[in-house]
């Protein structure tokens, strides 16, 4: 047992400074998307809700309705709309209120 | 994976001579399983050939699920041979079938599944217990078939056993695991008497829930059936839609699946050994591990950009390319800290006295209840689905097994493993891998599909209508294998806190079962 006593010792600390500096390897993690209003259409909205398997997205008349909690960054909207979704490259997405996930994003793009 | 070399194609032809002795027998072609020979029996030879195959010691069933595709539920039976498969159906028209589980003993779980799901069941009547659905589950309650006539069996000892043991619920929110588990323990003070897993809690329907969708929907979940095993279920699946539609993925695709599918081996067993550390109160040890598994899950991330696996396979194909440099530069130093760790731990008298003779399972025990991955080989059986060919063909893989079948026989074949995993991804890089796909063409079929996870085989099958939607998909993780298993190592002369390492060492999930 003194030989893992001195063992953890000499290994040091190995965590993290997060959140104090940003970790690097979460560059390369997908995220949540991030939308733009002035690029989504009725028409790309549709599309995104329809291709969404954990059902985070759906359409309320000119809003698009996210819901934070139930993305799983898998990409697939922005595949079918490539102009209106970016990467948020956020992962602090905890809140002490459930209704905060639910982000409404208007359609601003108009029918195209 | 679904290719098969001529020897088992050999095998397969013979043990259908054989069981064409039996009579009522049909070697299906058109409409068959591609992947698997397939055989059509009738339900009065079920039994005998349930015998005849379970007598031979190279032949394990591998999985029996039901569908109900036809005009009367089908059972389907999986046999794993040598190399390959051989799969039976039967058409059950009276509601009951003979009681496989007293000859191949392996069978009982999916008895109990297949009596939930379809109302189907063995003839003699005898008790099966409640395992995937919940106790409300209503008459409008989802499930893939028909609703049973009497519900299962609640799963319980007596409460008393021999006026001296006594039963006491353990979970399912417990400091040890990374998934809540609830079990009911027998024990007469210190001893385990029995051991038993509640899984219904966390049933989720996923194979419900494939039905319907397209094979490139479908993946998605696939991969979520046993998270940690993404890229061996969501290989198994991919390769049961190629059999389906007799479509064979790019090579260079077939190693970026093999590059991922053992960086997925090497962060699970990374975990196993991090959770043994744990189990045995070996915090600075079970640290080390967990830096080893860290960097791994880093090295996954860099590689694939999910650290996970996730997003990578795709029927046809692969999504991701790994980055070879990256993979190149880091996956060494991220194995040496694993290795390093390992030294350690093995040169622990402490520690690897709380593994000797702790939970052990024979040869036999493993052959007879059909279990998988590092819990069989730990027994001595060489059970390994990349026997069966894929990109593993072209490189020489080495099983490793160990006779002790206790838990520091299942570490040592983990270890061994991890060893294995890190030179196959450096010859599958060496080879070539790039993110290609080939094109699933329209139609329908029937196909069976494998992959090797950390825990084991991983069987899917899956039946696509003439739109290429899927009628019925099979998900059969690894962990449904050995689950089974795990009751009976905690039951050899074992006391409480052996429990928590026995289930280090068999590193199953609980999401496995209840998919």
């Amino acid at each position: 047992m003194p030989l893992w006593f001195i063992r953890g010792l000499r290994r040091g600390v190995v965590t993290t400074r997060y959140p104090a500096r940003r970790d690097d390897s979460a560059a390369c993690l997908p995220t949540p998307p991030a939308f733009r209003p002035r690029q989504l259409t009725i028409q790309a909205a549709d599309r995104m809700v329809a291709v969404c398997p954990s059902a985070a997205l759906s359409r309320r008349d000119d809003i698009l309705v996210f819901d934070v909690g139930a993305c799983t960054a898998c990409g697939k909207c922005a595949a079918v709309a490539p102009d209106a979704v970016a990467q948020s490259e956020d992962f602090e997405l905890a809140t002490t209120a459930r209704s905060a996930l639910i982000k409404k994003i208007p359609i601003r793009g108009g029918e195209r | 994976m679904t290719s098969v070399d001529a020897r088992a194609a050999e095998i397969s032809e013979q043990l259908v001579r054989q069981l064409a002795g039996l009579g009522g027998l049909q070697v299906r072609d058109g409409g068959a399983t591609r992947g698997a020979v397939t055989v059509r029996m009738l339900p009065e030879t079920l039994e005998e050939a349930t015998q005849a195959l379970a007598g031979k010691a190279s032949i394990r069933l591998a999985d029996m699920f039901g569908d109900n595709g036809g005009d009367a539920p089908t059972l389907r039976l999986v046999w794993a041979l040598d190399q390959g498969y051989l799969l039976t159906e039967t058409e059950i028209e009276d509601g009951q079938y003979p009681p496989l589980s007293d000859v191949a003993p392996a069978a009982f779980v999916e008895e109990c599944e297949i009596y939930e799901q379809f109302g189907i069941r063995p003839a003699t009547g005898k008790p099966l217990n409640r395992l995937m659905l919940p106790p409300h589950a209503g008459p409008d309650f989802p499930r893939l078939g028909h609703r049973p006539d009497q519900p299962p069996e609640e799963t319980h000892a007596p409460h008393t056993v021999g006026g001296q043991a006594f039963e006491f619920p353990f979970g399912p929110v417990r400091q040890v695991g990374v998934e809540s588990l609830y079990y009911g323990l027998v024990t007469s003070g210190e001893e385990v008497v029995d051991v038993y897993l509640f899984s219904w809690h966390k049933h989720r329907g996923v194979e419900r829930r494939l039905r319907g969708l397209t094979p490139g929907e479908a993946i998605f979940f696939a991969e979520r059936a046993e998270g940690l095993s993404a890229v061996a279920v969501g290989w198994a699946f991919a390769a049961a839609v190629e059999a389906a539609l007799d479509v064979t993925p790019p090579p260079a695709a077939d190693r970026t699946r093999a590059v991922a599918l053992e960086l997925e081996r090497l962060y699970n067993h990374a975990a196993a050994m991090a959770a043994l550390c744990q189990a045995t109160g070996l915090t600075v040890g079970q640290s080390a591990a967990e830096i080893a598994l860290e960097r791994l899950l880093r090295v996954n991330t860099a590689a694939f950009g999910h650290r996970y696996l996730f997003g990578v396979i795709e029927p046809g194909g692969t999504a991701r390319a790994p980055d070879a440099a990256v993979l190149r530069r880091d996956l060494p130093a991220a194995y040496g800290e694993l290795r390093r760790a390992a030294d350690a731990l093995l040169s622990t008298n402490s520690f690897v006295d709380r593994l000797e003779a702790c939970g052990i399972l024979t040869a036999e025990q493993a052959r007879r209840l059909g279990l998988v991955g590092p819990v069989a080989r730990a027994t001595g059986l060489a059970v390994d689905a990349r026997l069966n060919g894929g990109p593993y063909a072209e490189h020489q893989l080495a099983i490793v097994t160990a006779d002790g079948g206790d838990v520091l026989a299942r570490l040592q074949v983990m270890l061994g493993e991890a060893a294995e995993s890190a030179r196959l991804i450096g010859e599958f890089l060496e080879a070539g891998t790039a993110a290609e796909r080939t094109s699933l063409p329209s139609g329908g079929g029937r196909g069976l599909g494998w992959a090797e996870s950390s825990r084991g085989e991983v069987l899917a099958w899956v039946a696509l209508d003439e739109d290429g939607r899927i009628t019925r998909a099979r998900l059969r993780p690894g962990s449904v294998r050995n689950w089974r298993g795990f009751d009976d190592a905690c039951r050899s002369q074992n006391v409480f806190t052996d429990i928590p390492i026995i289930e280090a060492s068999f590193w199953l999930t609980a999401a496995g079962l209840a998919r």
